[in-house]
C-alpha cells in the first residue's frame, strides 16, 4: 500500500547544498530534524552523508542536556563579596533611616 | 521594573523551562525569609544555586575571574530586588534571566556590540562550520561525553556559543533568545544551526587540549 497515487510524480531530486540549506528550519522550534517535504525525505534516504549529517546534530542537540547540570563552582570569595555588597547596603539603609537602626 | 537596563520583569516561560526548573525543596521558604531580610536564607539561596549561575556566566564569558564577578553581581542584584519576585515563574528562571541580562549588559559595556549577531560577533571564515557535502567520518552518536561536549562549546566562537548555551542548554526560546540579544529570531536560529555544525566539526576532531573552561573543571 502506498500513499501516492498513480498520477503522483517522484519527487525531484535535489543536492546536498540544497538539503543542507533547510536543515536550520527543520531544527528550528523543537523540530527534530526529520522533514516531511517530500524532496527532503527522498534525499535524506538516498544520502548517507546527509542523514549522518542530521543524526549528529540531533544528537549534539540531544546531549546538551548533559551540560544543564553545573559542574563548576566559584571560589569562596565569591560569597565573602557578596555578604560585603549585603553588609554595606544594610549600613546605608540605616544612615539613612537612623530611626531604625 | 528596570534598573540600569536590567529587566527584573517575570515573563511567563515556556514549558521547557518550567520542566528544566523543577522547584527545590526547602526553596520556597528561603525566598519567603530573604524577603524578610534573613541573612541565613540568602545564604541558602546561594548555596542552593551558585553553581548553575556560576556555569551559566562561565559559560557565557569563558573568563573565571568575570565570571566570579557576574555571579556576585547577579547574586547582589537578586538579593536587592527578592521582594519584587511573586512566584508567577519558576525561581530559577527568574534568576537565570536576571544572570543572562546581567552578562549582556556587561558584554555591552565591554563593547561587544550584540545588536546584530551576525555583523558583529560572526566568526571568521576560519571559525565558520564547514559544509559537509562529501566526507564519511563515523557518526558521533553515542561518542561524545559531558567532558568533550564542554570543552568543545568552550572553544565556539562566542555568538554560536551564547546562543547555543541559551537555547540548547538553559532552554530559553528563540524569541526570547532575539529579545535578551536585539536580533532577529531568523538571526537566532541561524547562529543555533552554526553552532551546532561548529560543534559537530569540533567533536569529530582528535581530542587537543583547549582552553576555555578547563582551569575551571577541577
Amino acid at each position: 500500500m502506498t500513499s501516492q497515487n498513480s498520477n503522483s510524480k517522484p519527487p525531484a531530486a535535489i543536492s546536498c547544498a540544497e538539503f543542507q540549506e533547510q536543515l536550520p528550519d527543520l531544527f528550528a522550534s523543537g523540530g527534530s530534524g526529520v522533514p516531511e517535504d517530500p524532496c527532503l525525505v527522498a534525499h535524506l534516504k538516498t544520502c548517507d552523508n546527509c542523514s549522518a549529517l542530521v543524526r549528529d546534530l540531533q544528537y549534539i542537540a540531544d546531549q546538551a542536556s548533559l551540560l544543564l547540570q553545573p559542574t563548576h563552582e566559584p571560589s569562596d570569595n565569591v560569597w565573602k563579596r557578596i555578604q560585603e555588597g549585603l553588609d554595606s547596603d544594610r549600613a546605608n539603609n540605616a544612615s539613612q533611616h537612623p530611626s531604625h537602626s | 521594573m528596570e534598573q540600569q537596563g536590567l529587566r527584573m520583569t517575570e515573563t511567563k516561560p515556556g514549558p521547557s523551562l518550567f520542566k528544566r526548573n523543577p522547584p527545590i525543596a526547602g526553596e520556597a521558604e528561603a525566598i519567603e525569609s530573604a524577603k524578610a531580610g534573613d541573612a541565613e536564607a540568602f545564604s541558602k539561596l546561594y548555596a542552593l544555586h551558585k553553581r548553575r549561575v556560576y556555569t551559566l556566566c562561565l559559560r557565557m564569558l569563558g573568563n573565571v575571574s568575570e565570571a566570579e564577578d557576574m555571579t556576585q553581581e547577579a547574586f547582589l542584584h537578586l538579593f536587592r530586588k527578592i521582594g519584587s519576585f511573586r512566584g508567577e515563574s519558576a525561581f530559577s528562571t527568574w534568576l537565570h534571566r536576571l544572570t543572562v541580562n546581567l552578562v549582556l549588559m556587561h558584554l555591552r559595556k565591554k563593547g561587544l556590540n550584540l545588536v546584530s549577531l551576525e555583523e558583529t560577533i560572526n566568526p571568521s571564515d576560519d571559525d565558520a562550520p564547514k559544509r559537509d557535502f562529501g566526507s564519511h567520518d563515523p557518526q558521533l552518536t553515542g561518542s561524545v561525553d559531558r567532558v568533550a561536549l564542554e570543552r568543545a562549546v568552550a572553544s565556539l566562537p562566542p555568538g554560536y556559543r551564547m546562543v547555543f548555551v541559551l537555547h540548547d542548554v538553559e532552554g530559553f526560546e528563540h524569541n526570547e533568545i532575539a529579545t535578551m540579544l536585539e536580533c532577529s529570531t531568523g538571526n537566532s536560529k541561524s547562529q543555533l544551526h552554526k553552532a551546532r555544525l561548529k560543534l559537530r566539526e569540533l567533536l569529530r576532531q582528535p581530542c587537543t587540549p583547549q582552553a576555555g573552561l578547563k582551569e575551571a573543571a577541577q
